[in-house]
């Protein structure tokens, strides 16, 4: 097995497969942050990918168009994160459980949608879909190492990678980043220097609805392409350990990401080896593992601290 | 303060929060189906049609109790536990683990056994986020979500690698129990087990844990406001734990006789969100005990429905989530049932 790990080391195939599990994961997360910035947990990360991965494969499929396709999938999930906002702020549900409802609905209604509009119970695969497309660079994709580092991965890995600066400088560089965390720390104090509460707080979770709306559209027609029932497999899960794993800052998000791609990817390469009799089940509990264990470290770092400040 | 009537205008509410439900399901069968009135009777008719579907809500609804009853007691004392899946899982693992590796012992020894070693499974597997959220004020939420994989995951790997019954073939279980482990039809011929009688056992015996005795007392005042516990004399970190594992032992509850009910022996995956469908039985329930069996009927009697739907209509079984969801936002709507109250307490003031 380590052979074989060894070999798609050598041979950077790994670094191919790690960006493509990591960039849905990464995307998730990022929305993910902004909402837990603002103090609106979204836990439909989930739910919304889902939604969004139905949608652009069904727009995608019908327009020949993959733009359209990203566009309609986070347009729906926007939405969606409107009407949480709309349940949770308005008519008080707690968000938790207003997230909660959003997981359910986005499993059972895209296999809804798909039973009515293409007859399908669990997978739904366009014969020739207009995928979202490889970036390949001229010049460097034949340039042995570098080449496969950087040319032929998806447009949206890069999409993901502007986007971590655009978050950094959306939250830290921004009047309106100064608005999301101050809604998120004291929501009172904010309201009492004129911050629109509520809209800050409804903006953060469309925010959101974005994000996890590029990661469902890069699902459907950027890293498969198709629709297979509940295809986010804990996708929005992990993007939501992540968020707590990076310290809820950006660039630890990235880290984070990184950490839980490469365990998918491992599990993948594993599963992939012919004849392969290695259980890959404790290798994607490492995520999960590593966020709890993420989750005790910081606690007893803030203990500590705490102890030392009294 | 919880007066006669507002505990008649909070049931009315539901009542009225699950009618409100039930008319979106029909909305998008009106727009969706073909023939929608064969769809709905399909749905609301059929599930109640002969004794063998009957059975089936029993069926159904005596694993939703348990989880249903496992969460309420974690919400109850302010624990906002999602965990009950994999306590579920890790329960309902140890009991088949001791239900397969003790052949030949008596039924009445065995069977008493395997529930025991299933409740402690899962309380064990929940003082896990018990004292993560008790001692290091980690985020439960997240805890039990991440949990509910490692659980999960490490049963899946030992049920198809160290304990797979060599004849199972392709399909990942443990060998099936000996036949008089397993939980019999209550009366022959009909299709209920005998769980839904241990399903009401626990419902009584919840109810009494919580309103009369100490711990219950404890639990829910730490639930309500546990700095006021605290300044009590209640050791709320105790009672944080002892909350989510008795929880951990109700779902541990509901794996084993789900399986020694349905099932036969411990399969691969044999749950598929039974712990998620708790959380909505218990918010519907509004965590009470007695609340949980009838939610848990309710919804068990959709979830008949929306199969029987499937099979005498147009209609995706799916179209029970629309359903479920509305009733969860609508249940769970705090604006809406504060409206209804004020408007209420008005409407008294006004005759007098």
């Amino acid at each position: 097995m380590l052979n074989a790990i060894w070999n798609q080391i050598v041979d950077l195939t790994i670094v191919v497969v790690l960006f493509r599990f990591m960039t849905p994961i990464l995307l998730a997360a990022l929305g993910g942050l902004i909402s837990d910035i603002a103090g609106v947990i979204n836990i439909s990360l989930e739910g919304l990918m889902l939604l969004s991965a139905f949608t652009s494969i069904a727009v995608c499929s019908g327009t020949g168009s993959w733009a359209l396709g990203i566009a309609a999938g986070a347009a729906v999930a926007v939405a969606v994160s409107y009407a949480i906002g709309f349940f949770s702020i308005r008519l008080k549900v707690d968000i938790i459980i207003a997230g909660f409802a959003v997981n359910i609905f986005g499993s059972g209604f895209t296999i809804f949608m798909m039973n009515k509009m293409y007859g399908q119970a669990g997978n739904y695969s366009p014969p020739d879909l207009h995928n979202i497309p490889n970036v390949n660079i001229p010049f460097l994709e034949h340039v042995p190492v570098i080449g496969k580092l950087l040319s032929g991965h998806s447009l949206m890995v890069w999409a993901a990678f502007i986007l971590v600066a655009f978050c950094v400088a959306l939250i830290y560089k921004t009047p309106y980043g100064v608005h999301l965390r101050a809604v998120g720390e004291a929501p009172d104090a904010a309201k009492s220097v004129g911050i629109p509460v509520r809209r800050v707080q409804y903006s953060a979770l469309a925010w959101s609805g974005l994000f996890a709306g590029l990661a469902g559209a890069y699902l459907s027609t950027g890293m498969t392409s198709m629709f297979v029932k509940d295809m986010t497999a804990g996708t929005g899960f992990l993007a939501l350990a992540v968020v707590l794993l990076g310290n809820r800052n950006p660039i630890g998000i990235l880290i984070g990401s990184f950490i839980f791609g490469l365990a998918s990817a491992v599990t993948t390469i594993v599963q992939t080896i012919p004849g392969s009799q290695y259980p890959t089940q404790f290798i994607q509990m490492i995520p999960y593992v590593v966020t709890i264990l993420a989750l005790v470290f910081f606690a007893l770092r803030k203990k500590r601290r705490h102890a030392l400040a009294v | 303060m919880k007066t006669s009537k507002t505990l008649y205008l909070d049931i009315t509410g539901i009542v009225l929060a699950a009618l409100i439900a039930l008319v979106c399901g029909f909305a998008v069968i009106l727009v969706t189906s073909s023939d929608p009135l064969a769809a709905i009777k399909s749905l609301l008719v059929d599930p109640l049609s002969n004794w063998f579907n009957v059975g089936t809500i029993l069926n159904k609804a005596v694993p939703l109790i348990f989880t249903g009853l496992a969460l309420s007691v974690a919400f109850q004392s302010g624990v906002f536990s999602m965990g009950a899946e994999g306590q579920l899982y890790v329960g309902g693992f140890l009991g088949s683990l001791i239900a397969i590796s003790l052949p030949g012992l008596s039924p009445w020894i065995h069977l008493p056994l395997i529930f025991v070693c299933a409740m402690i499974g899962g309380a064990l597997f929940g003082a896990i986020p018990g004292y993560l959220k008790a001692y290091l004020n980690a985020n439960e939420i997240v805890t039990t979500l991440m949990l509910n994989f490692v659980a999960t995951l490490g049963t899946s790997y030992f049920v198809n690698n160290v304990f797979k019954d060599p004849s199972s073939g392709g399909y990942a279980r443990m060998e099936f129990f000996e036949k008089d482990l397993l939980l019999g039809k209550i009366i022959p011929g009909f299709s209920a087990h005998a769980g839904i009688l241990i399903a009401i056992l626990a419902v009584v015996v919840v109810h009494l844990l919580m309103y009369k005795t100490k711990l219950g007392y404890e639990l829910r005042l730490v639930g309500k406001n546990s700095q006021f516990a605290a300044y009590g004399g209640i050791k709320t970190k105790r009672v944080i734990i002892y909350s989510i594992m008795i929880g951990g032992a109700l779902a541990g509850l509901a794996g084993i006789v789900e399986i020694l009910g349905v099932h036969g022996t411990y399969k691969d995956n044999f749950s598929n969100g039974l712990g998620f469908d708790g959380i909505i039985i218990a918010l519907l329930a509004r965590n009470n005990p007695i609340g949980v069996l009838v939610a848990a009927l309710f919804y068990a009697y959709i979830q008949v429905g929306a199969q029987t739907m499937q099979m005498g209509s147009d209609m995706p079984r799916e179209l029970a989530v629309i359903i479920q969801v509305m009733l969860v936002l609508l249940v769970s709507a705090q604006a809406i049932f504060t409206y209804l109250k004020q408007r209420y307490a008005k409407d008294q003031k006004a005759v007098k």
